[in-house]
């Protein structure tokens, strides 16, 4: 160990990321106006805001009970809805069992619907079908495909071969291959991922709710729009028990359905 | 699996196999009915889709150039999700140091902020904004802000447990040469855990683009009130090409975040 160690040569490695970094933290903070005086101003509104949602409207909590339950139907119709499609995409983009041409159609029609967020897809949806749920529902179904498309794909390109060629070697056709092969083998992770899903389109279908497909949060946003802070802050409360109660719900329930290389 | 499901009879297979089928198809007509939904509507309405498509056909990409402010937006969306994805991912790392076993020796510390991680994690994404735009007016400030706090709530659980799943042993041997709790973080978990750290970040920032599209609708600005207000007055071909724009942002950065990723683990 000599002198040179201790020298600026040894962080120079370092140096030009973090210099980079740093100056693409200051770029994108003035293109987005960040400044230390506007959250400190915003701490205290944010702050003065909150003492206006006290206390939570408990009369209008009944009403909130049906939109909230509207939520919860649009993302589990979805969900079935998307993993019946998301196979269908899967099977014709997995390389084992699928053309070749028809794999890389399914996997580019995957990767579009992965890059275009959902919502964008109900403000198109909106525009052709109206307000209400079925284009949200309809949004969280594309949504599916887009992610469960990829991983349905992936983990059937990793199912054991052996069986594949067993039942080939008797005589199957394509159709019982993939009904006696394919799907036992990955059904575990199917319903793994499909409850993962589930969460995520919750979450979704509250956020949906804001831009016209209705449920929970259309309740939220109207009431935040129409400045009946009370009513919002009992819609909040609402939202927040369901989005809990279904992440514990799915939790325990893929905690008893243990795969290896699930999601988490 | 330890212990085998037993055998069946192939008559109790199929019977238990009927049994979901047929709860699965009723629940299902149930809701459809429910939500008004007709699966024949989409065939027989079909023609309001091709209406549109036939509005937005073609793309009016010279918008583009027209109109400078879609640049702005563009760049404005970018680094939404980049300081957003920075500070929260930050942010998410502070707090998992706090929440590991292994390096939060108080245990009330550790359950607070344990809480807090929850906590977060539940606030839906359209609470967060809402507030924010409150507390620090319509813009792009406040679209970083909600990033942040969704970053944190997604993070923090993830980082606490790779902290936690770091190797014993180095942690051990600096801590017995006479390391401070400071120094064993830093010189035995951090270099255990930077690499798996910063892969979630490009991770989270792919994501994070998604999110911040989103929130422009609900007055964060970018390229997602761009595309929101094209809709909303219906100019459909601006809107395709805005739409177009921003799938391709997010296609290139998934394959840039995905080939970063590889290099790094």
């Amino acid at each position: 160990m000599n002198l040179q160690d201790f020298s600026l040569r040894r962080y120079r490695k370092r140096l030009l990321p973090l210099s980079i970094l740093l100056l693409l933290v200051i770029l994108s903070a003035r293109v987005c106006g960040v400044s230390g005086e506007g959250l400190r101003s915003g701490i205290i509104k944010g702050y003065a805001f909150l003492g206006h949602l006290f206390p939570p409207d408990w009369a209008a909590f009944p009403e909130m009970i049906g939109p909230a339950f509207e939520s919860v139907v649009i993302a589990l119709l979805a969900t079935f809805f998307g993993v019946f499609l998301s196979l269908c995409f899967a099977l014709a983009a997995a390389a084992n069992i699928s053309y070749p041409w028809l794999r890389s159609l399914s996997r580019a029609f995957i990767a579009i619907e992965r890059s275009l967020p959902e919502i964008i897809i109900v403000l198109i949806l909106v525009a052709a079908f109206g307000l209400g749920p079925v284009p949200g529902m309809l949004a969280l179904t594309l949504g599916c495909i887009g992610m469960l498309g990829k991983l349905f794909a992936d983990a059937i390109e990793e199912i054991d071969i052996v069986t594949i060629e067993a039942i080939e070697a008797v005589g199957a056709n394509k159709g019982q291959v993939i009904v006696f092969g394919v799907l036992p083998q990955i059904m575990p992770r199917v319903i793994s991922y499909a409850m993962f899903r589930f969460e995520i389109n919750i979450r979704l279908s509250v956020l949906l709710g804001a831009v016209g497909a209705g449920g929970i949060g259309y309740e939220l946003d109207s009431a935040f729009n129409l400045l009946q802070y009370h009513r919002a802050f009992t819609a909040l409360i609402v939202t927040l028990l369901l989005v809990f109660i279904i992440e514990r719900l799915s939790g325990y329930l893929r905690k008893k359905i243990k795969v290896e290389g699930a999601l988490k | 699996m330890k212990n085998p499901s037993p055998i069946l009879l192939p008559s109790v297979r199929y019977r238990r196999r009927a049994t979901v089928f047929v709860l699965l198809s009723l629940a299902i007509t149930g809701i459809s009915i429910y939500l008004n939904f007709n699966p024949l509507l989409l065939f027989t309405e079909f023609h309001y889709v091709r209406d549109l498509i036939g509005e937005m056909l073609p793309p009016n990409f010279s918008i583009l150039w027209t109109n400078k402010t879609i640049l702005g937006s563009v760049g404005q969306t970018l680094a939404m999700a980049f300081l957003g994805t920075l500070a929260g991912g930050t942010i998410a790392i502070c707090m998992a140091f706090l929440a590991a076993s292994n390096t939060m020796p108080l245990k009330l510390v550790r359950i607070f902020v344990r809480a807090l991680l929850a906590l977060e994690r539940i606030i839906p994404v359209l609470v967060t904004v809402l507030l924010f735009v409150i507390a620090v007016g319509l813009g792009p400030f406040a679209g970083v802000l909600t990033i942040t706090v969704t970053t944190v709530g997604t993070f923090g659980k993830l980082f606490t447990e790779a902290i936690e799943n770091a190797e014993h042993a180095p942690a051990e041997a600096i801590f017995s040469v006479g390391a401070t709790r400071w120094q064993v973080a830093h010189f035995s978990i951090l270099p255990q855990v930077l690499p798996s750290f910063i892969a979630n970040f490009l991770y989270a920032f792919d994501i994070n683009l998604r999110v911040a599209i989103g929130l422009g609708i609900f007055g964060a600005g970018g390229i997602g009130l761009q595309l929101y207000m094209a809709m909303k007055v219906l100019h459909y071909p601006d809107a395709l090409a805005l739409l177009c724009v921003s799938t391709a942002l997010i296609m290139l950065t998934e394959k840039l975040s995905d080939h970063l990723r590889k290099k790094i683990l």
